[in-house]
């Protein structure tokens, strides 16, 4: 009868907020805690969670970190919880634009958005549309703020059971938001911008010899129904190559990601089913960079360092981890021919970073754990200071079936200059070498 | 003709040990790998890389094994600098030294080739006379009441000019196909410091002495300076931009792998490995500007872009290998030296003079006859110049675009016939003998106008390539026009899919990539025509396709990747299928396995006019099998597989028997 009822509610468009969110849930979805910080019994800063006593903290802990642990493979150092922040430009964005946002008739359709973040209010069990409305809050977060660059970036293939390190990737990434912009001009939007694009990923291989001069380059259409236009320039061929749809789904450059897992979920809201499982508060991967053991590998002139790896295989990140109120969502593909069965996505409900997503492959058993180390921008390079923008800063993905990793190590810059539009352009690839 | 050739096989050596000098010294001055892209840090970024490519060859047509065919060494050096207020500076250094020349010499170096027989046809069978003994020559002709005649040439008397002996030579073509009672002669196979007929520059190849074989990067063009050019962008505002590159460098055109529709800016070194390897590494890098307008978005476009390139060195065209080496595309360079050579010093040429009825014997030809002359590269002028134009665009729907029009001149060589000679029956000479088989060589200029495609093939879940050109200039060899070519529109349209697909069995995880082309080429006012011994006008098909088709898997995070190339042919009926296996031990050492192996379906389609019968000094020349006035020349469509049959042939049929394995590795220091 339920089902029945929101295939009518869909039909009619009438499945927009059920209530009309308020200055109150404004508050509330940038300051969760506002009236206090969420506790675990026995989980205090200092602790330190390791197979032994995993089980005491098995509800603090996503299916795929308690399996980590319980296994052996790693443990966590617990920190204290903190706020992390929003960019300001965001925040007044969200309240400028609060109910204009409706959902549309499909999965993938929206009307009425105009920035910030779209559906601020509390997702709610009973609403059978809350996963696709946070998958929304995904779509159009924060994630990297208006334009920012990860500069470089390394990421290393390795065995899990033997640590054997396989591969090092040293990258250039650079993020720009075509539309929806609140804190960098141009506002809102890059203009002209006839495709209508939302957003423009642009990577570059510095290293290792087979892949140098690789590059890629994603382009969002604002409207999530048009496919993603990916293209890949190969040094060794000099050529740009549009990459076919299958290839987002496909292991990137041969590590355990996809394209489709870059920033938690790369893909259109209208290629899953979403639906909302409930609210947790779970350790999450956020800290402050410069308070974590850092990694003297890498040489930067300017001295910063990275965060370091360890576990089994060194495929975890050396960081401690806070509890955090978590909005636990499931995507499903909507292509049968896709390789993931599902997804459990756990979205930060103040920053909104997917930063533990669980990947289950087509028989419904566990395949990815995927970690994405969030950094405080007060407590990391200058540059990020005051920016607002909750930094990717580490991240891991453990293939458990075939006890494989792929690791990442960022440096994070939200620096408008070092992503021009131009340069999220296809012609700028062929200007490489 | 322009190109110097003063080097000393010492410098070849020199220039090696100090090219390898440098490396050394900037690897060490290269402290921090990489610029910083967003900083003010102005160092040298540099990566040096050592490969191996050893190969080995089966039996070619004769039943003889080849054995080595590359023991090819290479040190490359690839080194980057910013210089100041946004400029970039690239270079890429590379010098080899290939080892087969010394290794097994009896096939590729000073001791290769040997005394041959050229065959006569006759209503008893074949009879053989070694090279300088043909049954047609200056006594026998003397005897028949023409005391004027040259025929004859000295293969006897090495004090006397012209000395053209039995030795050091194949049979023209005999590494692919029998002469099958077709025109054959004798083609010196040695490099040119041990054996100088028929060497002459043919654009960068011909005239290479064995060190120049070896090391065929350190010559008066400066080839180990494989890339180095400048660039910088000017930004006009955020999406608007002039982007400038000169230098040294590759222009790539077009969208497709393999073929050359609208990738033909840089002429491509076909004497490393043939059609297989990649075209980054086999393209001859030319002195060019680049310069585009990034026009960035308007309201009804996402991209545009206008560039100009101007290749502005002086010409180059395609090398096709020279003779005796391992790899001679078409066996071009084979016929050109011997024709070079029976133009310089005569020859004996098979199953020639139609003396009776279904009788055509062996013929001692005297120098400046028949064969090749002159060879007209063009010099550096600046109507010589190469100018291309592109529009390149991406639609409001994501359709990647491009319009190009190019003017150049042809990378490959257009022989006109019937130049000057003496007619060899009475010793006159001429400036003009129609249908003559006495050639110069030119490179003609060619206008290009094309354009090419992508786009995403949703349903399908594969990308979309397609691309298409059309050529005013090219000149074909057309046995029904006197002298013997004539020039043709040619159009020319590739169509490519790309698509990953999981293929369980090969890995659950990690799609394949399945990457299929058809190439196709018409030539407008074809001429062909059945003559009345067989087919007359151009060798060339008029229509034809060439389909190819990439399986390439990855395996342990790709770190293992086997993969499969087959071409087909569908005119020559020749295929070529290529699997290999890329290993990447480390990040710096690869690991590449593999083998070429071709088949084809007989060569009776191969065969073509080869002008026996075209008359060119009538009446002497007007046999009895030739029919028609006996006064006039023209082709009567008798053929063989020389020397028109390695168009039809192809680069796979003309290949055939080169079956290779071959190992490579590659280490990045």
């Amino acid at each position: 009868m339920n089902r029945i009822i929101a295939a009518a509610l869909l039909a009619a468009g009438l499945a927009g907020p059920a209530l009309a969110a308020t200055e109150a849930d404004v508050v509330s979805t940038f300051q969760p805690y506002k009236s206090g910080f969420p506790t675990f019994p026995g989980l205090t800063p200092g602790v330190v969670i390791n197979k032994d006593n995993v089980d005491k903290f098995k509800d603090a802990l996503d299916a795929g970190m308690y399996m980590v642990v319980k296994s052996g493979w790693y443990e966590i150092k617990v920190g204290e919880t903190i706020d992390f922040p929003n960019p300001k430009g965001y925040v007044e964005a969200t309240k400028r634009n609060l109910n204009k946002t409706k959902l549309g008739a499909k999965v993938g359709e929206i009307e009425g958005f105009a920035g910030g973040r779209p559906f601020p209010e509390e997702p709610s069990m009973s609403d059978p549309r809350a996963g696709e409305k946070l998958a929304w809050n995904f779509k159009y977060g924060t994630n990297w703020g208006d334009n920012a660059a990860i500069h470089p970036f390394y990421w290393k293939y390795r065995n899990m059971q033997t640590g054997q390190l396989e591969r090092t990737l040293k990258f250039n990434f650079f993020f720009l938001n075509m539309k929806h912009r609140t804190d960098h001009e141009p506002m809102p939007e890059v203009t002209p911008n006839a495709a209508n694009l939302y957003r423009g990923i642009y990577a570059q291989v510095l290293e290792p010899q087979d892949l140098k001069n690789t590059q890629l380059l994603i382009q969002k259409y604002d409207d999530d129904t048009k496919f993603d236009d990916a293209y890949l320039y190969l040094g060794f061929q000099r050529r740009v190559r549009r990459l076919a749809a299958g290839q987002v789904t496909d292991a990137f450059l041969g590590s355990d990601l996809m394209i489709e897992d870059f920033e938690g979920y790369e893909s259109r809201v209208s290629d899953m089913k979403w639906t909302y499982k409930g609210t947790k508060n779970i350790l999450m991967p956020y800290y402050k960079h410069n308070e974590q053991k850092l990694s003297d590998e890498f040489k930067e002139d300017d001295g910063y360092k990275y965060v370091s790896f360890t576990g089994q295989g060194e495929c975890f990140p050396d960081i401690k981890w806070q509890l955090r109120k978590v909005y636990v969502v499931e995507s499903e593909p909507v292509n049968s021919n896709h390789p993931v069965g599902k997804r459990v996505m756990h979205f930060d409900a103040q920053v909104f970073g997917a930063s533990r997503t669980l990947v289950y492959d087509r028989k419904g058993e566990l395949w990815k754990t995927w970690t994405i180390g969030k950094a405080h921008p007060d407590f990391h390079l200058p540059v990020n200071k005051g920016t607002g923008v909750a930094l990717d800063d580490s991240f891991s993905m453990v293939d458990v079936q075939a006890k494989h990793c792929t690791t990442g190590q960022f440096k994070g810059k939200v620096d408008p200059s070092l992503s021009p539009a131009n340069l999220f352009q296809v012609q700028y690839m062929r200007g490489g070498n | 003709m322009d190109i110097q050739k003063k080097r000393r096989h010492l410098l070849a050596r020199t220039g090696l040990g100090g090219a390898m000098c440098a490396l050394v010294s900037l690897s060490a001055m290269a402290d921090d790998k990489l610029p910083d892209i967003g900083g003010e840090s102005y160092k040298w970024a540099v990566d040096v890389y050592y490969e191996n490519d050893t190969r080995f060859r089966g039996k070619d047509n004769t039943g003889n094994s080849v054995g080595l065919s590359k023991f090819r060494n290479t040190l490359q050096v690839e080194a980057d600098r910013p210089l100041g207020d946004g400029w970039e500076f690239h270079g890429v250094l590379r010098g080899s030294f290939d080892g087969v020349y010394r290794m097994n010499d009896d096939e590729y170096g000073k001791h290769a080739g040997g005394a041959i027989t050229l065959d006569s046809t006759t209503p008893g069978g074949t009879i053989s006379s070694p090279h300088g003994s043909g049954p047609v020559n200056k006594a026998v002709v003397d005897g028949l009441g023409q005391p004027n005649n040259v025929f004859g040439f000295n293969s006897t008397n090495p004090s006397l000019p012209g000395y053209n002996p039995n030795s050091g030579l194949q049979v023209l073509g005999q590494r692919w196909h029998d002469v099958e009672g077709g025109v054959a002669f004798g083609v010196p196979v040695q490099p040119c410091d041990y054996d100088k007929r028929g060497c002459t520059d043919f654009g960068g190849y011909g005239d290479k002495k064995r060190s120049e074989l070896e090391s065929p990067e350190f010559n008066s063009r400066l080839d180990f300076i494989r890339e180095a050019y400048v660039k910088k962008t000017f930004t006009l505002d955020d999406q608007r931009s002039i982007f400038l590159k000169v230098g040294k460098q590759q222009v790539v055109w077009g969208r497709t792998d393999l073929f050359r529709v609208l990738d033909v800016i840089n002429p491509v070194d076909f004497s490393r490995n043939n059609i297989y390897d990649e075209l980054q590494d086999i393209r001859i890098p030319m002195w060019m500007v680049q310069a585009e307008y990034r026009m960035g978005g308007s309201e009804t476009m996402q991209e545009r872009n206008l560039q100009i390139v101007w290749n502005f060195d002086q010409f180059r065209p395609n090398n096709l290998g020279q003779c005796g080496t391992a790899n001679v595309i078409l066996d071009a360079g084979c016929f050109f030296r011997g024709m070079k050579n029976l133009w310089d010093n005569g020859g004996t040429v098979s199953s020639f003079a139609n003396v009776g009825p279904d009788t055509w014997l062996a013929t001692d030809f005297g120098p400046g006859q028949i064969g090749l002359d002159q060879v007209h590269l063009p010099g550096w002028k600046l109507k010589n110049t190469q100018l291309g134009v592109k529009y390149e665009g991406v639609t409001q729907d994501g359709l990647s675009f491009s319009l190009n029009a190019l003017t150049y001149r042809s990378q490959l060589p257009s022989l006109r016939g019937a130049k000057r000679s003496t007619n060899g029956f009475n010793g006159e000479y001429r400036d003009y003998w129609p249908y003559l088989i006495s050639f110069d060589m030119y490179f003609p200029r060619v206008n290009l106008i094309g354009g090419s495609m992508d786009f995403e093939w949703e349903a399908a879940q594969a990308a979309v390539r397609v691309e298409a050109a059309f050529t005013d200039g090219e000149e074909f060899a057309n046995t029904s026009k006197p002298q013997l070519y004539s020039k043709n529109n040619v159009f020319r349209a590739v169509v490519g899919i790309d698509r990953p697909t999981f293929i369980p069995f090969i890995n659950a995880r990690r799609t394949t990539l399945i990457s299929g082309q058809l190439f196709y080429q018409h030539i407008f006012d074809h001429d062909y025509e059945r003559g009345p011994l067989g087919p007359v006008g151009m060798p060339d098909w008029e229509d034809n396709v060439i389909g190819t088709l990439l399986v390439k898997a990855f395996l342990k995070n790709d770190r293992l990747s086997p993969q499969i190339i087959v071409a087909h042919d569908f005119r020559a009926q020749s295929t070529v299928m290529a699997p290999s296996v890329d290993w990447l031990l480390s990040d710096n050492l690869k690991f590449t396995i593999g083998a070429n192996l071709k088949v084809s379906s007989g060569n009776d389609r191969w065969k073509f006019d080869d002008c026996r019968g075209c008359n060119p000094w009538p009446p002497f020349t007007a046999g009895p099998n030739y029919p028609g006035d006996t006064a006039q020349a023209f082709s009567r469509g008798l053929g063989g597989l020389e020397p028109l049959g390695r168009f039809r042939a192809g680069p796979i049929g003309a290949a055939w028997a080169e079956d290779e394995i071959f190992a490579t590795l590659r280490y990045k220091f």
